[in-house]
């Protein structure tokens, strides 16, 4: 299994960015790239294949699984895990979510000192699931 | 690559923008609901205040204000009902809501407050992660009980051991071990021999080649002739206690091939360097302003933007001036190499390079782009940020705290009748005494404060997050540590004291205001009678 290193984080609220970035470069020890909605992060994927997205649910523009939907469509994006990001969750909606293709569903807010962990976790689940 | 209390600094601050940003959003979506208050149904004014509500409820607890977050999840989802059944919330309801968002902004606004006070704790936490540990070996005579005293002061666990021998049974291992040449013997030398053994620093009566050889030969890494000269001897201590920890070099590799720069970066983080692709030219700003590099190596023919092109625009920069830039190409043409050269750039590597060249030419050029960075901003006799980078440095801090709105301090020093000491013991001595302060501030202070020669006598150290009751405490400490050091002149020992004013960096303050207010608190200082800190009203 290849080790988790770069992360694509998709988010519209700059102070979660801010705080996402220390919790996933410097505690977490990614490199990670930042966009601020699902048409921008389709842009920067035109260059830049990262091991895993990080994507907020709700995003002006181009929200998560709308954006997951032109992520599948197209086959080299498609395998790239991604892992959304809401403050409401719901069990119903962990479940959608799931069964449009999410590799996981992680609660807002999070805890920026075991947000690199829990993503960890989530790479290595995917990788053990084949 | 950064300690916990890097990361807990960078979350503070964080935090605190946060806060600020939240008081005006709950200020805000107080107005909103109580505007729906006085409506019939508002479909888009309820989804402003359900989406502001939304946002904090996501976010809040990310930034150590949970329990507000949770609150708003709760008026959230009323705020979701209301939407659901198109009806218009009753006013009564409604102004409830209201009034919770004005709890939740006073609680807050204790929060930011109290967050102030809280902050001013890491005050106390001393900027060493945990203590070099140095075992000296000797004896109680006042000569060698002198130097772990003086040792003591700069901040190291010493301990006089008188038997050597039980170094090598388990127990604390100490980092350092300082030993007189004459107790040495082959059994106790061979402890240092291994890779990864304390470090030995030998101390001698006499001086002379041979006997500096032998040291060399007995694992020795560093040798000292009585009377020694304390702050050398703790500079050397603080290099050789750092060298497991130094920084690794930084690169930034500029490519569009991706796999192509992956792979060098590979091959650079292999042999330590932490290193960081950029396959897009124009990300290369933020990369450079995260990644902060020794080095940039760049490919010359990238779409878009070639690498000249690319060095020129950095070089319209002051700030990444002092970057060396190192092509790496596969261009074999000497004139156009020559061209990319005189553009702008430093270096050439020619592709295809062997992973074992490029580690080692990166490396070298890394290492002597840092010593000349180092040699560039530092004070050669204290190794402290000279005058012109301690302004920058200055004004850098200065708009931070007024952006962050933290408090801030700002310290002159300058040391008690240095003139005499020059005249009575010369200006070796006097530059010992420099130097004794220097290293005291240093190891005194915390990582994220700066601390530079401002000139002859005069130093200036700069505290973010710390207010004027923090430093002034902080100071008085300092000043006391440093008036009980005992100074060594020949054989003679004297002791010497500084004054200090300290002043706070205002909210609309410019960096040359607050050194003037410091360097006047200073003065205060001076004809109050030297050897105490004196506070400034204020820099505004």
């Amino acid at each position: 299994m290849t080790e988790l290193k770069s992360i694509l984080h998709v988010e519209d609220d700059p102070s979660i960015q801010a705080v996402a970035r220390v919790a996933l470069e410097t505690v977490g020890g990614f490199e990670v790239t930042g966009c601020d909605d699902g048409q921008h992060a389709l842009e920067t994927l035109a260059g830049f294949k990262p091991d895993l997205i990080l994507m907020d649910v709700m995003m002006p523009n181009l929200d998560g699984p709308s954006t997951l939907k032109r992520l599948q469509a197209d086959p080299e994006l498609s395998r790239i895990p991604v892992v959304f990001m809401t403050a409401k969750i719901q069990p119903a909606e962990v479940e959608e979510y799931r069964a449009i293709g999410a590799a996981d569903v992680l609660e807002k807010p999070f805890d920026p000192m075991t947000l690199a962990d829990r993503l960890k976790r989530i790479w290595e689940d995917v990788h053990v699931d084949p | 690559m950064s300690t916990p209390e890097e990361v807990q600094e960078q979350l503070a601050a964080l935090r605190a923008n946060y806060q600020i940003r939240l008081n005006s959003d709950l200020a805000d979506l107080h107005q909103t609901a109580l505007e729906l208050s006085e409506s019939l149904y508002d479909h888009v004014r309820l989804k402003t205040l359900r989406d502001g509500l939304h946002r904090i409820s996501g976010s809040a607890g990310s930034f150590g204000c949970a329990s507000i977050g949770l609150r708003c999840r709760d008026y959230e989802q009323r705020t979701q009902m209301w939407l659901d059944s198109s009806a218009t919330p009753e006013a009564a309801r409604m102004l409830e809501l209201c009034q919770g968002l004005s709890v939740l902004k006073n609680e807050l606004e204790q929060m930011i407050k109290g967050g102030g006070e809280a902050s001013a704790a890491d005050v106390d936490v001393p900027a060493l992660d945990s203590p070099v540990r140095i075992s000296l070996v000797g004896n109680e005579s006042s000569e060698h009980r002198g130097i772990a005293d003086a040792l003591e002061g700069f901040g190291y666990a010493v301990t006089l051991d008188s038997n050597p021998k039980a170094l090598a049974q388990g127990g604390a291992r100490p980092d350092v071990v300082i030993a007189d040449y004459q107790s040495l013997d082959p059994e106790l030398s061979a402890l240092f021999e291994p890779k990864g053994a304390p470090a030995l620093i030998l101390l001698d009566r006499t001086d002379s080649f041979d006997r500096r050889l032998e040291a060399v030969r007995h694992h020795a890494k560093g040798y000292f002739v009585y009377p020694i000269d304390i702050p050398r001897l703790e500079a050397r201590i603080r290099r050789l206690a750092s060298r497991h920890t130094q920084d690794p070099y930084r690169v930034v590799i500029v490519d569009d091939d991706a796999e192509l720069s992956e792979h060098f970066r590979l091959v650079l983080e292999g042999a330590g360097i932490d290193s960081r692709v950029v396959n897009e030219p124009s990300h290369i700003v933020a990369a450079l302003r995260d990644h902060l590099p020794d080095i940039l190596i760049v490919d010359i023919n990238m779409p878009g933007c070639s690498g000249p092109e690319l060095a020129q625009v950095l070089r319209l920069d002051d700030d990444w001036l002092k970057v060396p830039i190192i092509y790496l190409s596969a261009e074999t043409d000497q004139d156009r190499r020559a061209l990319a050269m005189r553009q702008a750039g430093d270096d050439f590597l020619a592709k295809p390079i062997g992973d074992s060249e490029l580690v080692n030419a990166i490396k070298v050029r890394a290492q002597r782009s840092r010593q000349l960075s180092e040699a560039l901003e530092r004070d050669g006799l204290t190794g402290l940020m000279k005058h012109a980078a301690l302004k920058e440095q200055l004004e850098i801090e200065v708009s931070r705290a007024q952006r962050m709105d933290a408090p801030a301090s700002v310290v002159m020093i300058d040391i008690d009748r240095f003139k005499s000491i020059n005249d009575t013991y010369g200006h070796a001595t006097g530059d010992y005494v420099i130097r004794l302060l220097a290293n005291l501030l240093r190891r005194r202070l915390r990582k994220l404060d700066t601390v530079g020669r401002y000139g002859g006598e005069e130093f200036v150290a700069i505290l973010p997050n710390c207010s004027l009751k923090d430093a002034e405490r902080i100071f008085n400490e300092i000043r006391l540590n440093f008036s009980q050091l005992d100074c060594v002149a020949g054989k003679e020992s004297f002791r010497v004291s500084f004054s200090a004013g300290i002043a706070p960096i205002g909210p609309s303050s410019h960096g040359a205001q607050v050194l003037e207010a410091a360097d006047q608190a200073m003065y205060e200082a001076k004809t109050g009678g030297r050897n105490q800190v004196r506070v400034a009203v204020s820099a505004d």
